[in-house]
């Protein structure tokens, strides 16, 4: 059935009178009423017939202000009709008189603080929204039943302002377009719809009581454990946290059910952010409130900080000392849990560790104490392995990644924490990056903390107190390197540039230079997939004519400085127990290419002579091109998806300088070329398919020859601008050095030697000679070069 | 019409409230003693005093006679504290059974008495 709205019910009655008396006027009626009282007994007393009138006045001064105390304040939910479920916040807003169109509606709850939040959140303008949304009122209904449908939807008895507000939102196809303009969709108002539905509900709930005066006055003192420890659950009752849905969540449910079922020892099993601390907090309370077993009501989950033990210790003797001191204190109070982060710094006798198993063994199996400890997987794999004994004692509860919409919950209910203390306000679509981003560039640590993170981070890049998805681009970026937002108007023409800069650095090649410029300006833009690398290329052609060179420009202008390049020479990759070299992830193992990677992201991946490699490799190299990822010896999962890889290959160098030589064009046999290859055997067809572009480079003409060198004579140049010495080269100088630098087969390669030899030679014999002093600039002429 | 709104709720919703409120209250008064804890607990130590590891015979004999003293001292201290609770609940009932019984006749109560005071 169509809502329709009723502003003539008692109910919405009820909620005007409230608002009319109000809690001044509520207290001014009670004073009044006991002053009356007290008058009409006086006067009683002093024999005053008036003053059973008083009295009696009194008493009826006293009913409305009663009623608001007892009724009006909160006016609870009493039908299950759409009107008898309109909150007071709805009902004191409108007028009985006026008939509402979705555009007055809007307008008369917009000053409510929960339709502001909303707007706010979602940064769309209410004045805006006014303005878009129409004056028709048979779009009402329609509004008023996404509003009901909401409320069902966030749990809510109540249809509250921003219910209504949010189902103005979602039935108007006007705002749907204006929302599609801000990159949001029905499911973010609905998701702002569910934070603020949380919050409210949080704000309204009662504090929990855990027990009475008399709680803990039978459990032991424990004084150490004070000292050394931190209890979750005095932190619950005195900020009256609240882990409401994690304390219902499956790991929490299993860690309670498990005590419940006569286990002792359990570990909180999951990576770094995955949330084994809040778990811990969550099964405090739980524990605080627990009815079914009355041996873990009231227990207190005591946190134990494994390194701050360990830094307070001067020698071993004294840690074991308070080590054990602690397990006797938990064990002899007969209310403690015991919760020990960081556990594998007490399970093993590492740097920096301290193997407490020994103390922890037989306090384990006489089940004298209850203990949980958190342990990422690796080292919980690795207690199983050295201290089986003690691993069998423990239950694991493996913790699992939140989906997207849990994580985005998390954020939103941490954001509200966030904005109180930064006094900033996060927009809803800051979450949403946040999550994006962290998921993408953070490979080692696990959501929601990992999302969480990078919003505390966001917090110093708000703009004006606000927190958008710019503020979480701009800390990933300063973070990382990496370029997460959108190209500035700077970088953009930078982009659009790209061959004029690379050009700087290179000659000619034009046909690499432009492929590989389109292929960046694809990842720029975001046109290109984001599950693989920002560009795969195989370059061919001989050697000394600009493949690694432009590899190194890249990595220059694409990245912004020349070390940002991964160099491997595949050919030191023939067997087949290279591979495990390629993907180890073993400390000090430099050559790791999983490794490097790990370390720089944002880099060009150069693999030199990639048809060298042993066939293994060029397999992973599929799965690298492929899924944007590889995996090392630990099973875990390096993301190439920030990386430019380029292979390089001379396969068929003799072949594309015979045709350039015969006068052909690098585009007339690209494809003949790259069948040969297929055909020869050199390179598998599902290899060469998978790269964005196969590039071939073509040998180097002698003008072109002329051009390197003036290159490196300017790199020359720039060496001996600290002594305010410059060198130019005459014409036929240039011809000389390009005369006897070139090699056929190795392209410019001997350039660099000849310009040492002939340039720089004969520049340092004039310096020491003191025919060139600063403020000198040095002209060589073909007979000057020494040879 | 607000007036015959306010009458409405007072013999209905507003006088199974103030019996709600009332139960709530001795609920709340009860979980705050910690009544039914207490009772559990009258002759358990107050507090237990724990020996630590390595601290020899006369410290374990010594922190045995102090539990013993604490036995002693967690009865009185309890014993009292439930005495109070006691009260409390009493005065509590008490109230909130007066207040049930007064809350239907206040509003003819005070018309009557309006009118008596003028005649």
């Amino acid at each position: 059935m169509a809502a329709a709205l009723d502003l003539h019910t008692s109910r919405a009655r009820q909620a005007r009178a409230g608002r009319a008396i109000g809690k001044t006027g509520a207290g001014l009626l009670t004073i009044l009423a006991v002053l009356l009282v007290a008058g009409g007994i006086a006067l009683i007393v002093l024999h005053h017939h008036y003053g059973i009138s008083l009295l009696g006045l009194g008493l009826l001064v006293y009913m409305p202000a009663a009623w608001w105390q007892r009724q009006l304040k909160e006016l609870p939910v009493t039908g299950s009709s759409f009107n008898d479920r309109l909150a007071v916040g709805v009902l004191t807003r409108l007028k009985p008189k006026t008939t509402y169109t979705p555009r007055t509606l809007w307008q008369a709850l917009t000053a409510d603080w929960q339709v502001i939040f909303l707007c706010n959140h979602l940064l769309i303008p209410g004045q805006l929204v006014a303005e878009v949304l129409g004056d028709d009122a048979a779009a009402l209904p329609a509004a008023l039943n996404a509003a009901e449908q909401l409320a069902a939807d966030t749990s809510s008895q109540a249809i509250e302002p921003y219910h209504i507000a949010a189902g103005l939102l979602l039935s108007s196809p006007a705002i749907h377009e204006l929302l599609s303009k801000a990159k949001l969709g029905d499911n973010d108002v609905r998701a702002v719809a569910g934070w603020l539905a949380r919050g409210l509900a949080a704000m309204r709930r009662e504090r929990p009581r855990f027990g009475g005066i008399a709680r803990d006055w039978t459990s032991g003192f424990t004084p150490r454990l004070e000292r050394f420890g931190h209890n979750l659950s005095q932190e619950i009752e005195r900020h009256s946290l609240n882990f409401g849905s994690l304390a219902e969540s499956q790991p929490v449910q299993a860690v309670t059910g498990a005590f419940r079922q006569g286990a002792t020892a359990l570990a909180l099993i999951g990576p770094d952010g995955i949330g084994k601390t809040s778990a811990a907090y969550a099964l405090a309370q739980n524990l605080l409130a627990e009815d079914r077993d009355p041996t873990l009501k009231h227990q207190q989950v005591i946190g134990l900080d494994a390194s701050a033990i360990i830094s307070v210790a001067r020698h071993p003797g004294e840690l074991e000392y308070i080590v054990s001191s602690l397990l006797n204190e938990a064990v002899h109070a007969g209310n403690v849990v015991l919760f020990i982060d960081d556990a594998h710094l007490f399970l093993s006798g590492g740097t920096g560790a301290f193997d407490a198993s020994q103390l922890l063994l037989p306090a384990l199996q006489s089940r004298a104490i209850r203990i949980v400890l958190a342990l990422a997987p690796a080292e919980y794999q690795q207690l199983k392995s050295f201290n089986a004994s003690l691993a069998g004692l423990i239950t694991p509860i493996m913790l699992k990644e939140p989906d997207e919409a849990t994580t985005l919950e998390i954020l939103a209910d941490n954001a509200a924490g966030l904005e109180t203390h930064s006094h900033c306000l996060i927009a809803y679509e800051a979450l949403k990056e946040a999550y994006r981003l962290s998921q993408r560039y953070d490979q080692d640590a696990a959501n929601p903390g990992k999302a969480i993170r990078l919003l505390e981070q966001s917090l110093s890049h708000a703009d004006n107190g606000l927190v958008n998805a710019a503020s979480v681009q701009a800390a990933i970026e300063q973070a990382t390197g990496v370029k997460a937002s959108s190209a500035a108007p700077a970088e953009a023409d930078q982009l659009l540039h790209l061959e004029d800069e690379i050009h700087q650095r290179m000659i000619n090649q034009s046909r690499a230079v432009s492929v590989v410029s389109n292929a960046l300006r694809r990842a720029r833009a975001g046109v290109a997939s984001p599950n693989r690398p920002i560009g795969s290329f195989l370059f061919l052609g001989p050697t000394g004519v600009g493949k690694t060179e432009l590899a190194k420009s890249i990595a220059a202008v694409y990245f912004g400085d020349e070390a940002r390049l991964i160099r491997l020479d595949m050919s030191e990759y023939q067997r087949p127990e290279d591979v495990a070299r390629l993907l180890s992830s073993g400390q000090g193992e430099t050559s790791s290419l999983i490794l490097q990677v790990r370390q720089q992201p944002f880099s060009v991946v150069l693999l030199d002579e990639i048809e060298k490699a042993h066939p293994n490799i060029l397999n992973l190299l599929l799965q690298l091109l492929d899924e944007g990822q590889l995996t090392d010896s630990q099973g875990r999962a390096t993301s190439f998806k920030d990386a430019i890889v380029i292979t390089t290959s001379n396969a068929g160098a003799d072949t594309i300088r015979q045709k350039i030589e015969q006068g052909a064009q690098l585009e007339d046999f690209e494809q003949q070329f790259t069948d040969e290859l297929i055909n020869s055997g050199q390179f598998k067809p599902e290899l060469l398919n998978r790269f964005d572009e196969i590039v071939l480079f073509r040998p180097l003409k002698p003008d072109e020859l002329a051009q390197v060198v003036r290159l490196m004579l300017a790199e020359v140049n720039q060496n001996l601008a600290k002594q305010n010495i410059a060198v130019e080269l005459t014409d036929a100088a240039i011809n000389k050095i390009v005369e006897q630098g070139n090699d056929p087969r190795l392209g410019a390669r001997p350039m660099r030697r000849a310009i040492q030899r002939l340039v720089e030679d004969t520049v340092a014999q004039k310096i020491l000679a003191g025919a060139a002093n600063p403020g000198d600039k040095i002209t060589l002429d073909a007979p000057d070069l020494s040879s | 019409m607000l007036a015959l709104t306010l009458l409405s709720w007072w013999y209905r919703p507003g006088w199974a409230k103030v019996g709600r409120d009332g139960g709530r209250q001795l609920q709340a008064l009860a979980a705050s003693f910690s009544v039914a804890m207490l009772l559990r607990t009258l002759f358990a130590p107050w507090r237990r005093i724990i020996s630590y590891p390595g601290a020899g015979m006369g410290a374990h004999l010594r922190a045995a006679v102090d539990n013993a003293i604490s036995r002693l001292v967690g009865f009185v201290v309890r014993i009292f504290v439930l005495l109070f609770a006691v009260v409390m609940l009493v005065v509590t009932a008490v109230l909130t059974g007066l207040e049930l019984v007064a809350w239907p006749l206040l509003p003819p109560a005070a018309i009557i008495l309006i009118i008596w005071g003028l005649v």
